[in-house]
């Protein structure tokens, strides 16, 4: 194996590991850092999770928005918003909306 | 019957490892493609995985790709690369949030490595609709995730290029698993006080993607959006 290929994801891997772990290590969020109901950091822990959640899904939905061809993203998003709004399960609207993009795609190309 | 420890502890680990289930359904093609790209780029199968492995970061890890064969050197490439991640610092401390004051962390040094995008946001969903927060949970929920990106990118590498080619719809239906994962994730967090935190964090990544990059579209997207809940009006 490469020494520079190694060390490169050694250091990488491990700033990756002390993005994840260390702020949890050190109690942040937890109330023992200032993060009180109603406080501003409690605010915008509380918001993060929505804003990293609607930022990832728009960053994922943009290749496919940028594709041209929108029949098929339209119909799986449909599909999952439709499962999600009748079974309330995030397993089965992720795999039918999968599907309905697959079979939808397979329509029209 | 009465509960034990190491019931809940099981039920936890089994509930962590249904939650898995589209994410490791969603990481594996993508794993399987970097594979295939990392091959393609030269590198052998060993230091495929070995990427997966040990950096375990799918968007940095393709970029990596970018890097070693453009020539970058080690300092710039990996500055590069732990400036993409910086957004996992977020991750934790909200989740811990969610999780409420008490909530175990004995074993985060751990499970927190399993704490990616996905990893992240189907916590927190769980979280939202009532879950309890559970080390075990956590465990569950990132080992297979984590399974299946290693085993995807050495899938990927020891296939070679084109090893989807013959599959166009079943290669459609799995690039289309993470949108479908991130939306309804989306779906099941959403509630009216965080409508507007979620359109300026889309409008702040679909502008920082078009003006600069999809990474700058990422963290504009996620701290416009945290910003936006910090002076959201407190309803009384």
């Amino acid at each position: 194996m490469s020494g520079g290929v190694l060390v490169l994801a050694l250091i990488v891997g491990a700033a990756n590991w002390g993005f994840r772990y260390l702020p949890i290590r050190f109690g942040l969020g937890t109330g023992r850092d200032g993060a009180q109901d109603g406080g501003l950091m409690a605010r915008f822990l509380a918001a993060v999770g929505p804003a990293a959640i609607a930022t990832l899904f728009v960053a994922a939905a943009l290749p496919f928005a940028a594709g041209g061809d929108l029949a098929a993203p339209l119909a799986g998003s449909a599909a999952v918003v439709a499962v999600w709004c009748a079974a309330r399960s995030v397993v089965g609207a992720t795999l039918a909306g999968a599907v309905v993009y697959a079979a939808v795609f397979a329509l029209v190309t | 019957m009465v509960e034990t420890g190491e019931g809940r502890a099981a039920g936890g680990l089994r509930a962590g490892m249904l939650a898995a289930v589209p994410i490791a359904l969603g990481y594996f093609p993508i794993a399987f493609a970097f594979g295939v790209a990392a091959t393609g780029a030269g590198l052998t199968a060993w230091e495929a995985a070995a990427l997966s492995v040990i950096i375990y970061a799918g968007a940095s890890q393709f970029l990596a790709l970018a890097l070693l064969t453009s020539g970058a050197a080690l300092p710039v490439a990996a500055l590069t690369l732990i400036a993409m991640n910086l957004r996992h610092l977020l991750y934790g401390p909200a989740l811990m949030k969610a999780a409420g004051q008490g909530a175990a962390r004995r074993h985060a040094w751990a499970w927190a490595w399993g704490l990616t995008d996905e990893v992240f946001g189907a916590a927190l969903g769980d979280l939202a609709r009532g879950r309890r927060f559970s080390e075990s949970y956590m465990f569950g929920l990132g080992l297979p995730a984590y399974a299946a990106w290693v085993a995807g990118t050495v899938a990927g590498a020891l296939a070679g290029g084109g090893a989807l080619a013959d599959w166009p719809v079943l290669e459609a239906g799995l690039s289309f698993l993470l949108p479908a994962l991130f939306l309804a994730l989306l779906l099941s967090i959403l509630s009216r006080p965080q409508v507007p935190v979620i359109v300026v964090a889309g409008v702040a990544c679909v502008a920082g993607t078009l003006a600069v990059s999809s990474t700058v579209g990422i963290l504009a997207g996620m701290a416009a959006g945290a910003v936006a809940g910090v002076l959201r009006r407190v309803r009384a």
